[in-house]
């Protein structure tokens, strides 16, 4: 194959003129792309329409989250992480302030209904954030019921962290020691609301897409992930459980009380997009038996977050009335607490996959480093191996199936 | 916005990581570059066959300047349950790369997904993975210069942290900051009389509202005129009334 | 906005130039210029809650020559600028601009050094629309601000110039 590369100008814009006498060509796909999910520039060799070389190309949407969060206070650093994998902002915040907890040496001494309302709302994003990768799946393929289905299922859920947190996404509801405020009044009818709502709601979207001759048609046997490959490309959460090693955070390293509550991890084996959407709907209904578990215990009133003034504000009331309130309460604000030094690695089950923070403290009130290990980085290298010898098409499908945020992916 | 007040000296690690709280979130190896491709292989085979993130920091007063930090994980390779996934392992293995020799030897060839990983490593803080099949930068563009996530690299980038803030950041309504005290204050008195006094004889000169500013000049010279340098230094300045009451 | 000193000529081009402007305002057409959050915001605002078809944006086009509005949603990063400018090059006149949300307006929350402080230092903005993000009812309202925009003329009608 002959090649000459000869770049030239054209209005201004820098082209890269290759010229090759076989049948392939370049193609960009992306950054700007209804089905790429987001900012993803995958540049394809193609021949007609058979894909012969993937090379995804991202940081178009890096945004410097962790260099910001070494210049934040911990409490401050988790607005910026929160709109990292901006599908499920609370997971990021609650994998990011057990971190700073575990560093802390308080995550022993969290309160039960913190606890407890921590892994609602963990349940409700993975449920939200299911529905979103449902509904732009299912635009990919032209299912576009599905869509307008799914988000009415998200709009919901929204309006229960608005109504808890004070914002639809990034409500910044979690804080170190428990939770920023407790539920208001109303909240649990609302969620009881949610949950009537969810199984009618699941049967349809079922109704309209498990059996459905045209999405089996495209999602059977595509982008198919052997075990040791998923392991091999550091693959975790439905990825990897569709592809048959059952391997899910909640249940390896419990968290939030976890443990206490009754669920299954939904495994596949044949490790296919179907598969891989199999999964996830079957996570979704998981999900919603953790929440009616935790409503049940939720119907209980207790502290929602640790009394330690050093770390959490103090109650508005007494602020007015005591001394001792109004200087921790400043002290907290203007210049934060401390955290003493020392790194640690704490990792949450995401909607992604494994969502990992390794914060690295040296004593200041500021982060010394948040690394993020992000899911959708390592689930979306893998689209370099499997998009090999697939039609462009199926690609669509395999991004699709592999579910990337770029906030995550680019940071 | 972070506070300026800077934490006493002596109260922060220069090395966190040498600092083991009681947390069991992995078993922690240190390392250096020369025994790393050794070691990765030894914990593969051991059974950790998952490489869960390879991540970097920066510590500039500590030698060696950077970690590389490897997460691994393991996990069984075949089709597993929750049984007999049980209980993984975490083990951290710190890698320190000094600054003057920023080179580590590349995890790929063990785990394809190192890929990604040692780019972005590269990109944010300059350090290279011999053996790379392809080492260029990844998050920010092609011919970005420095590697931001070092600690000497600012915030703003190094364009932006040279172009002074927008000007309507420094004017406000309210007057800011804490009053001015010492010498400063002594200074700002003098030139909020001079300027008082010039504007004070424009208006005389022109005889409008004589009476009105007359009465201000006298009060404002007068003031200016008597009042001791040490009074003035403790008394703060108002820069909106006209006679600095407060 | 006439050709000669007709009147009877302007008057028909007038009537023209605001039928065409009815026609511009209840047909806006966006760009999918979905970058981060604000874009899961702005795909809330076609879905059923919300509904971004009833002012007439029925469809979200991918090309941009063939849409009118580029909502630029979410944190602009120093890469993507580029393409933001390439792709409002490539847009047809008229042409319209809402920058959504805080990122997109002013660089938000993150004065660093990856993030381009305000898309209107790369291409111009007709409506800023505040928030982190917004919701969609603040996307809503500022389709119709654009709409407002198109029909008291300016950048609209058929004889107007960008």
């Amino acid at each position: 194959m002959s090649t000459s590369v000869v770049p030239e100008t054209a209005g201004g814009y820098h082209v890269d003129v290759v010229e090759s006498d076989n049948n392939r060509m370049v193609l960009s796909m992306g950054p700007q792309h209804p089905s790429t999910h987001g900012v993803l520039q995958i540049v394809t060799e193609i021949e007609g329409e058979v894909v012969t070389k993937a090379s995804p190309e991202i940081g178009y949407l890096h945004t410097g989250i962790e260099k910001s969060a070494e210049n934040l206070f911990w409490s401050q650093a988790s607005t910026v992480i929160e709109r990292m994998d901006y599908l499920s902002p609370l997971t990021n915040a609650l994998c990011y302030y057990l971190a700073v907890e575990k560093l802390l040496g308080i995550d022993a001494q969290i309160p039960e209904r913190a606890n407890q309302v921590r892994v609602l709302t963990s349940e409700l994003s993975r449920i939200a954030s299911h529905c979103v990768w449902l509904g732009t799946g299912g635009i990919d393929l032209g299912a576009l019921t599905a869509f307008f289905y799914c988000f009415d299922l998200r709009e919901r859920i929204l309006d229960l962290f608005e109504s808890a947190g004070g914002a639809r996404m990034h409500p910044n509801y979690i804080r170190v020691g428990g939770l920023a405020q407790d539920l208001p009044a109303g909240f649990l009818e609302q969620l009881d609301g949610v949950i009537a709502m969810y199984e009618p709601r699941m049967r349809d979207v079922r109704r309209l897409l498990q059996k459905n001759p045209i999405l089996q048609d495209r999602m059977i046997d595509v982008g198919i992930i052997a075990p040791e490959e998923a392991v091999a490309w550091s693959l975790t959460g439905p990825v990897l459980r569709a592809t048959g090693i059952a391997y899910d955070v909640r249940k390896a390293f419990p968290y939030s009380g976890y443990d206490r509550y009754e669920f299954d991890t939904p495994t596949r084996t044949e490790g296919d997009a179907y598969a891989r959407f199999l999964v996830r709907l079957d996570e979704m209904d998981e999900s919603m038996r953790i929440i009616r578990q935790v409503r049940k215990a939720l119907a209980e009133p207790g502290p929602w977050q640790l009394t330690d003034t050093k770390f959490a504000p103090p109650p508005k009331e007494t602020i007015a009335l005591s001394m001792e309130a109004l200087i921790h309460h400043f002290k907290l604000v203007s210049e934060s607490f401390r955290v003493p030094p020392g790194d640690v690695y704490q990792a949450v089950e995401g909607p992604r996959g494994e969502l990992g923070y390794y914060v690295v403290s040296n004593g200041d009130n500021r982060p010394w480093r948040v690394r993020t290990r992000p899911p959708s980085l390592y689930n979306l290298q893998v689209l370099k191996k499997i998009a090999l010898g697939e039609l462009i098409a199926d690609m669509v499908v395999m991004i699709g199936s592999l579910d990337p945020v770029f906030g995550e992916v680019d940071r | 916005m972070p506070s300026s007040q800077t934490p006493p000296a002596g109260a922060t690690a220069l090395d966190p990581t040498a600092v083991r709280p009681d947390i069991a979130d992995a078993r922690v190896m240190r390392i250096v570059p020369a025994e790393l491709q050794a070691t990765l292989r030894r914990l593969q085979s051991d059974g950790f066959s998952m490489l869960l993130d390879i991540g970097g920091v920066d510590y500039p007063g500590r030698e060696p300047r950077f970690d590389v930090v490897y997460h691994l994980l393991k996990l069984p390779q075949a089709e597993a349950t929750i049984g007999e996934v049980g209980q993984p392992q975490r083990v951290r293995v710190l890698c320190g790369v000094p600054e003057d020799a920023p080179a580590v030897p590349t995890a790929v060839g063990l785990w394809p997904s190192a890929d990604w990983a040692e780019r972005e490593i590269f990109d944010l803080f300059g350090i290279s993975f011999t053996g790379h099949p392809d080492m260029r930068r990844i998050q920010m563009p092609d011919d970005w210069e420095g590697h931001p996530l070092r600690k000497d690299y600012p915030l703003r980038g190094t364009a932006r942290e040279r172009t002074p803030r927008p000007s309507f950041a420094l004017k406000s309504n309210v007057a800011a900051g804490t009053p001015a005290s010492g010498r400063t204050a002594m200074a700002l008195q003098k030139q909020i009389a001079q300027a008082r006094a010039r504007f004070d004889t424009h208006a005389a000169a022109d005889g409008v509202a004589a009476a009105q500013s007359g009465a201000n000049s006298a009060g404002a010279a007068t003031t200016a005129g008597e009042a001791e340098p040490n009074e003035l230094a403790e008394r703060p300045v108002n820069l909106k009334s006209k006679d600095n009451t407060l | 906005m006439g050709l000669g000193g007709n009147s009877g000529g302007d008057f028909l081009l007038t009537t023209v130039d605001s039928v065409a402007r009815w026609a511009q305002a209840s047909s806006v057409w966006p760009l999918t210029m979905g970058l981060a959050c604000c874009a899961i915001e702005m795909m809330t605002a076609t879905a059923p809650e919300y509904d971004i078809a009833r002012l007439g944006s029925e469809v979200f086009r991918a090309s941009p020559r063939q849409a009118d509005l580029m909502i630029v949603s979410g944190r602009v990063a120093r890469k993507m600028a580029p393409i933001v400018k390439r792709l409002y090059d490539q847009m047809a006149d008229p042409k319209w601009v809402i920058s959504m949300g805080a990122c997109a307006s002013s660089g938000g929350v993150f004065d660093n050094y990856a993030i381009v402080q305000g898309v209107d230092t790369v291409i111009p903005v007709d409506v800023y629309v505040p928030g982190c993000p917004p919701t969609p009812d603040g996307l809503l309202y500022a389709v119709n601000l654009i709409q407002q925009q198109i029909k008291a003329g300016g950048r609209g009608g058929i004889l107007a110039r960008a």
